[in-house]
């Protein structure tokens, strides 16, 4: 078992944080539009391309050239598109052992692998990172300084625990702290729920006025 | 009622202690760990072929582990099978109790889930992991000074 050595620590600054990467509700209509058109000006160009092909066999080099910038137009545009559940993952078949190092919960999911943050796709060669996906589900609505709050508390945390073996009950304890810290943001009023969430059961306790953790007597 | 393993085992010279009888009449012994391993084996040698049901718990708090192992003759034409209770007691320090999955192939599944809850290393088991809980999971969930974790739970909804 691999051990969260301190020297996996120094590249912190490269560790992948992103942020409700998986999918945006409003986006995806419009972003599907756009890929069938990209789809479409593709195919439009591989015909002509092996139009060229049958013309003059001599061409051939500069056809796979085009061929290639097909395909670099293909994944170059892929900003608005939607999520990609075919993109390539690395390391993650039964071969290579099929570790899924993970802690998921609601609001909060951390794998050890990288997670390209544009197409998706699972890393799991790059275990000396740490990938946090907050809220996945949009039940809050963030400012970008609570996401600054939580990622620091973050990195506060794997500092922690730092040392400890890289396991999934240590990933838990991590994930698991991470929750209680976003439950008491919600408390002091720092992030709000977000009222046109896909699902809205209030997770984390139902909305109130004038709400503050300082008013609670249990609460941390 | 006289059980007749005890009676079998004072005969040959076998140390083990009388716990009294439960509420079926069925005789309860307590057996040294040193010795377990013989007394299983005469056991099955004597005709309890059944392990009906291998269990642990925790004594007291700061005492003895305890793994229990519940025992059947089955027997052709017998109305009433003759049945009786093992209890092996270790210290929670180290607790190591030989395995009688070489004896009684059931005691598998259920001596790793004794291990799983509360830590008791079986020797000789071909196996011995966790079974319940990830095998990532750090304590052993049913001794009483465990501490659960404040894992963050669907039921913490409030």
């Amino acid at each position: 078992m691999a051990s969260l050595s301190p020297s996996s620590f120094y590249n912190i600054q490269s560790w992948s944080i992103s942020r409700r990467g998986i999918n945006r509700r409003g986006n995806s209509s419009s972003s599907r539009s756009i890929r069938a058109q990209q789809q479409e000006q593709v195919q439009e160009k591989q015909e002509q391309v092996q139009e060229t092909q049958e013309q003059v066999q001599e061409k051939q080099e500069q056809v796979q050239e085009t061929q290639e910038q097909v395909q670099e137009k293909k994944t170059g545009g892929v900003q608005q598109q939607p999520r990609q559940p075919n993109a390539k993952s690395k390391n993650m078949s039964v071969e290579y052992g099929g570790q899924w190092l993970s802690s998921v919960t609601r609001h909060v999911r951390i794998y050890a692998a990288y997670i390209d943050p544009i197409t998706h796709a699972f890393d799991q060669t790059q275990m000396d990172k740490l990938t946090l996906l907050l809220d996945p589900s949009d039940e809050f609505i963030w400012t970008p300084e609570a996401c600054q709050k939580v990622y620091d508390y973050f990195m506060e945390l794997v500092d922690h625990y730092e040392g400890a073996p890289l396991s999934e009950y240590t990933l838990r304890l991590i994930g698991s702290d991470i929750e209680h810290y976003i439950c008491k943001l919600l408390y002091d009023g720092d992030i709000k729920y977000n009222m046109n969430a896909r699902v809205l059961n209030f997770s984390m306790g139902k909305p109130r006025i004038k709400f503050n953790s300082s008013e609670i007597k249990n609460s941390k | 009622m006289q059980s007749r393993l005890s009676d079998w085992l004072v005969k040959h010279e076998l140390v083990h202690r009388s716990l009294g009888f439960d509420y079926q009449g069925i005789e309860t012994l307590q057996i040294k760990t040193e010795d377990w391993d013989s007394i299983a084996v005469i056991s099955y040698i004597y005709g309890y072929n059944y392990l009906r049901s291998q269990c642990a718990y925790d004594v007291a708090p700061g005492g003895f582990l305890a793994s229990v192992y519940h025992l059947t003759r089955i027997q052709y034409g017998i109305d009433k099978a003759e049945e009786v209770c093992l209890k092996v007691f270790v210290s929670r320090n180290n607790p190591r109790i030989p395995s009688v999955f070489w004896i009684w192939k059931s005691a598998d599944f259920q001596e790793r889930e004794s291990y799983d809850m509360f830590g008791i290393s079986y020797a000789n088991h071909p196996r011995l992991k966790r079974i319940l809980m990830p095998e990532s999971w750090i304590g052993w969930p049913l001794r009483k000074d465990y501490i659960t974790p404040n894992f963050y739970e669907i039921q913490d909804a409030r």
